[in-house]
Parts: C-alpha cells; sequence; structure tokens
C-alpha cells in the first residue's frame, strides 16, 4: 500500500469491492448474516475502518467454510450474531470509539484533579 | 445437557486445546466433536472466535489446505507453548474440580 493509496482509502475501497464480491457468491441467508456482521461491527471500526478489514475477511471465510459444510445460519451463530461480532473484535484487540472517550476523559478528569494540587 | 454456555466458558479454551493436542483439525471438526460429546449448545462461532485467540496468541499452528470445493480451511496444531497451556488447563481443571466435589460431600 503506497501512500498515495492510504491517503485516499483507495485499497479500502478495493477491498470492499472485493469482500462484497464474495458476499454475493453466499447463499441468502448468509448474505443477510454478512449485513447483521457489518452492522454489528462498525462501531469497533476506526476512523477509516482500516482496523476492520482483517476481522471482516475473517468472519466472511467462516461464512464461505460454513456455507460449503452446508451448514445453517443458526448452527454457526446461534440466535447472537452480536455476541459473535464481540467475541470477533475483542479477539483482534479491535478498540471501539468508546474506548477512546473513556481515555480521553480519565485524562482530563485526572489532569483537572492534579491542577487542584490535592 | 442444556444451559451449560456460562458454566463452560471458562473451560471451552482448554477443550479445544485438548482436541487439537490429540490430532491436527479444523473449526467445523472441532465443533462436531464437542457436540457428540453431550455439549450440545456449542456452536461453530463460538469455536472460531477460541481458535482466533489461540492464534493470535501464539499456541497454534495454522496451514491453509484447499479443499475439495469452496475455499481453503485453515488446519490447527498445537506448539510447543500450546501444549504447555494445554498442561497448565488441566492441572487448574483438577484444582477447581477436586475443590467443588470436596464442597459438595460436605468434606472441609
Amino acid at each position: 500500500m503506497n501512500f498515495w493509496e492510504k491517503v485516499t482509502g483507495n485499497d479500502l475501497r478495493r477491498e470492499w469491492k472485493a469482500f462484497e464480491a464474495r458476499a454475493e457468491a453466499l447463499p441468502d441467508g448468509y448474505r443477510a448474516a454478512w449485513g447483521q456482521i457489518i452492522a454489528h461491527l462498525f462501531p469497533y471500526g476506526d476512523f477509516t475502518g482500516r482496523n476492520l478489514m482483517p476481522i471482516l475477511d475473517a468472519a466472511l471465510g467462516l461464512l464461505e467454510v460454513a456455507a460449503t459444510d452446508g451448514q445453517s445460519i443458526h448452527e454457526v451463530f446461534g440466535d447472537d450474531i452480536g455476541g459473535f461480532c464481540t467475541a470477533l473484535a475483542g479477539g483482534e484487540g479491535a478498540r471501539t470509539y468508546r474506548d477512546r472517550w473513556r481515555e480521553q476523559l480519565n485524562r482530563n478528569v485526572a489532569r483537572k484533579l492534579s491542577r487542584l494540587g490535592g | 445437557m442444556e444451559d451449560l454456555t456460562e458454566m463452560l466458558k471458562g473451560t471451552l479454551e482448554g477443550c479445544v486445546l485438548e482436541i487439537i493436542g490429540s490430532e491436527e483439525t479444523y473449526g467445523y471438526a472441532i465443533t462436531r466433536q464437542l457436540n457428540e460429546l453431550g455439549f450440545a449448545d456449542v456452536i461453530e462461532g463460538t469455536v472460531y472466535t477460541i481458535l482466533l485467540r489461540l492464534e493470535k496468541n501464539g499456541l497454534v499452528q495454522v496451514t491453509k489446505r484447499p479443499s475439495g470445493v469452496g475455499p481453503p480451511r485453515k488446519f490447527y496444531t498445537l506448539n510447543d507453548a500450546g501444549r504447555q497451556e494445554l498442561a497448565k488447563f488441566w492441572a487448574k481443571w483438577q484444582y477447581v474440580s477436586s475443590r467443588i466435589d470436596r464442597l459438595k460431600e460436605g468434606g472441609r
């Protein structure tokens, strides 16, 4: 990935295209699950969403293999796609915007407290 | 038995390590083995996130093999760190289960 692609996000767009093509090839129920996975993982994204790419790739890989095995979506995810996404994002160490807000808040409070000279 | 999810949470990783330890295997086969063992509630998504964690923690070796149909599959074997982790798991399990048994028998 060169600098230009990094700034414009061209490489991301290309990766998205590839994801979409792979998702198109999935059976019906699986495509719907893919949509839900994207929606659930979205809050874990950073500014560009670049950190989500390997996580989405892993999830799509699982969908592809499970579809080949002839498993139902329910066999793969139970009724908790949200829980799966949380585990997936947590396992990959994705930080959410909430983590950053929390840190920012903690930093600000600590600074103000120290200024009070406690 | 149903509703084991909460109880299994902490031990499932050890179970997966044990299964991988006995032979090279892949996600779906691990899930099936756990189901046949009587853990009917275990789903592939859960096993898959455990496998990713094991991979990230460097406990398994992953080989991608093309399958007859569909995309290539990831096969897992334990490395030395994985075998150590598995031994630790069984030691912890032995400790917990012996204490709980003792509690149940009313011993102190």
